[in-house]
């Protein structure tokens, strides 16, 4: 325990560890077309998803014969549990404004139609859901945007909290290291267990974001607390100290979030399963970055800048 | 007023549960409308069901709709709704040229689509006075024909019947009082349609004309005189003229009867309300079982502090759950997801208080001084961390779409709440707990016995 700053390089390298291959993987995404890396929901690629239960339990493959039949080459047909099926296809039925709309929802009939024929009634039909080309532009940019400015603005608040831009650096280095951290972890479970990132996969890293921050900021108050109060000590002991002092509350802190996490992890489904996972890794990896990486970080920055005083102070003397 | 503080808190604590609690409670609506608005849990369309459509307007010719045709697109939109009669629609607008629509609980989502996405179709369609008669002005009286003329709702039957013009052509309409004091609606046409119009009614004064909105008759009035600048009025009613909203309603079908301005579907969402139901039961489930895990651990570690804690934390899932009602805030899947992790989040500054105070504690404080340090102490990093949480949900708010913006909203009242309930209502507990003999040891606290002797020796050497 009061070696963590002594050991700074190996905390440095085990980041590297975690954060380099799901790197790899993301960069993979448009480099191998999509095949490798980051699996994403029709909200970013645009498409129609639509949902249902068959009366008699049906082979997803089989499904997507049918599907193909009526016209849909690319569609793809995967099981969702409790029965029921997911047909995913580009968008359907997408009106534009006529005097006289006479056919809506034809498309999806056709499909409705040949699936049945295929494989017999429908029972219970979940969800239809179509996103066109125009909303999932909207919502690359908003991801983008909404990062760059969570980060910039987490960066000022640290950096005019603590009159000190090094402060401010270390925790956005420490939140950058866990929106990698997520973004690596779901481009290789797309990679592996063909997961998707949808529109809610943004707010999740923005709420990362500002949660991984707190440990941070926790640690970087006792730091300052303790500069005042233990002046002249070294500051890697300083630090080093503050961060066990801290140590209990970062993970009790940790811990009640990842235990509401695990909750609905386990009990809730549909939409946000992708979600509360997002938040669940981004958390964990916020937790280590701020114990581990951003005040190690601050000390490695501090021993530099001392180290460069004194070797200007040497050439100066002799 | 420190003394009045406690019932401050009583009070809140009463009112909030009474807004949770009790059913058919109704605020005043906003609004110019007036009315009451049901105090009521919104649920979102993932959570209760039902169809939402977000449409793009187009641009027609390069010329591009502005904020104004935006709000009479969503005018019309909303009056198309409201004659499906679906009950509580959402019509917004949104940005610079979406339209939002959310229909909770349809069974027939793509009728309604096809309703909705029309640009529609208003026609001025001549009545031939050899079959519908004409209004004889020697007499005074209606002459008719073989048909009876067409009251509104009907569609036309015969389909020889051409449009003279159509509602392109009508420049602007308007509610007027005329010289004998009668309640009017005046139209105004454009060039192409006022010499139409001028031949025709030059030559068929006494003929009724249909004003036909997307196949049903809207109005049929007759021909008192040639019009031929192009400005007309239908006079019609009692003695009075029209009634103020049947007026109002024929002045809006010629003035926006068409969307100026064609409108795409860019996104549909059809949720089946059963499939909505299992997840908010899942939800609500995972949530219970989340909150109880928490209030678990808190007892588990901090003893009596963490049964403070815990009856601050239910102090702030009621108020919460208040405000969600009263604002109110639409709860989607999301929405929850938010909800649960605030819990999370809330019990933040407690551990930090009660970790803080247990280090006051092992350095030899009494307990009241370790307490009130604990809080004294942790302020500093509770209030950073809580504005840097409200720093990335203001900006999801802002920025975000919808979704996002309701989980953003959700997040930002329990950071908000959590501040107060954390910190003043643990306080205030507190307070009255450690003052007493029986919970006075720092056992009680979350402290190791060992963790004390160890100390002590340290202080002896020291």
């Amino acid at each position: 325990m009061d070696k963590i700053i002594a050991r700074k390089r190996w905390f440095f390298l085990f980041s590297l560890l975690i954060t380099v291959p799901g790197l790899f993987f993301t960069l993979a995404t448009p480099l191998s077309g999509g095949a490798i890396g980051l699996k994403f929901s029709i909200d970013y690629t645009g498409g129609t998803i639509w949902e249902f239960r068959p009366e008699t339990p049906a082979d997803p493959l089989v499904v997507q014969a049918a599907v193909a039949s009526a016209g849909h080459e690319e569609a793809t047909v995967t099981e969702a549990g409790t029965g029921f099926l997911i047909v995913r296809t580009k968008p359907l039925d997408l009106q534009i404004g006529k005097d006289q709309i006479d056919n809506a929802g034809a498309e999806l009939q056709a499909i409705r139609d040949a699936v049945i024929a295929a494989v017999g009634p429908i029972a219970e039909e979940g969800s239809v859901s179509t996103v066109g080309p125009v909303i999932s532009q909207d919502l690359t940019q908003q991801a983008l945007v909404l990062v760059v400015l969570g980060s910039i603005g987490i960066l000022l608040w640290m950096t005019y909290r603590f009159r000190n831009l090094r402060f401010g650096l270390a925790a956005l280095t420490a939140l950058l290291h866990d929106v990698i951290v997520t973004i690596g972890f779901f481009a290789i479970a797309g990679t592996v267990a063909g997961i998707e990132i949808d529109a809610l996969f943004v707010t999740a890293m923005l709420t990362i974001i500002g949660f991984s921050v707190h440990d941070t900021i926790v640690v970087f108050d006792r730091i300052r607390e303790n500069l005042v109060r233990h002046a002249g000590a070294p500051f890697g002991d300083i630090v080093n100290h503050s961060i066990v002092q801290t140590l209990g509350r970062s993970f009790n802190t940790t811990a009640t979030v990842l235990i509401t996490l695990l909750t609905l992890l386990v009990f809730a489904g549909g939409s946000i399963r992708t979600f509360v996972l997002a938040l669940f890794v981004g958390i964990l990896s916020g937790t280590y970055s701020s114990i581990f990486n951003a005040s190690p970080l601050l000390v490695w920055w501090e021993e530099r800048a001392q180290s460069r005083k004194a070797a200007a102070a040497r050439t100066r003397t002799a | 007023m420190r003394r009045y503080t406690p019932y401050l808190i009583l009070a809140i604590a009463l009112l909030a549960l009474a807004i949770d609690l009790l059913p058919n409670l109704s605020l005043p609506a906003s609004g110019t409308a007036g009315g009451t608005r049901p105090i009521e849990t919104k649920l979102g369309l993932d959570l209760r069901g039902g169809l939402r459509v977000e449409y793009q307007v187009q641009a027609v010719d390069g010329v591009k709709a502005t904020a104004a045709d935006l709000a009479t697109i969503r005018d019309i939109i909303e009056r198309r709704v409201n004659s499906t009669g679906v009950s509580e629609p959402l019509v917004q607008t949104q940005g610079t040229d979406r339209i939002v629509v959310e229909l909770p609980g349809v069974s027939n989502p793509d009728a309604i689509r096809a309703l909705l996405g029309t640009t529609g179709r208003l026609d001025l369609v001549p009545l031939p006075r050899d079959v519908y008669g004409y209004f004889d002005a020697a007499t005074g009286q209606p002459k008719p024909g073989v048909k009876a003329v067409p009251t509104e709702g009907e569609t036309l039957s015969d389909t020889e019947l051409k449009a003279l013009f159509s509602g392109d052509q009508i420049e602007s309409s308007a509610v007027q009082i005329d010289q004998s004091g009668r309640r009017v609606v005046s139209f105004k046409l454009k060039s192409e349609g006022a010499d139409l119009f001028a031949t025709w009614t030059k030559a068929n004064i006494g003929s009724y004309f249909a004003i036909v909105l997307d196949g049903a008759v809207k109005s049929a009035p007759y021909i008192q005189s040639a019009i031929t600048g192009g400005e007309a009025q239908i006079s019609g009613g009692g003695a009075s003229g029209f009634a103020v909203d049947e007026a109002t309603n024929l002045v809006t079908i010629l003035k926006f009867g068409s969307l100026p301005f064609p409108i795409a579907e860019i996104g549909v969402t059809d949720v089946k309300a059963t499939l909505g139901a299992a997840f908010l039961g899942q939800a609500l489930f995972a949530g219970a079982v989340g909150i109880l895990l928490v209030f678990l651990f808190m007892l588990l570690h901090y003893r009596v502090a963490g049964a403070v804690a815990n009856i601050a934390l239910l102090f702030y899932v009621v108020i919460v759950l208040a405000l969600f009602r009263l604002i109110p805030v639409t709860l989607t899947l999301a929405g929850i997801a938010g909800f649960v992790l605030s819990i999370g989040m809330a019990v933040d500054a407690n551990i930090l208080i009660f970790e803080r105070t247990k280090e006051e504690l092992r350095i030899g404080k009494g307990i009241v001084p370790a307490v009130e340090a604990g809080f004294s102490r942790a302020w500093n990093s509770i209030l950073d961390s809580n504005v840097s949480s409200l720093i990335t949900a203001f900006i999801l708010f802002y920025f975000g779409s919808s979704t996002i913006k309701g989980f953003a909203l959700v997040l930002i009242i329990g950071v908000l709440c959590s501040l107060f309930t954390a910190i003043t209502v643990t306080r205030l507990i507190l307070r009255s707990v450690i003052v007493r003999k029986q919970f006075s040891s720092p056992y009680l606290y979350g402290v190791g016995k060992g963790d004390l002797d160890g100390l002590n020796r340290e202080v002896a050497r020291g």
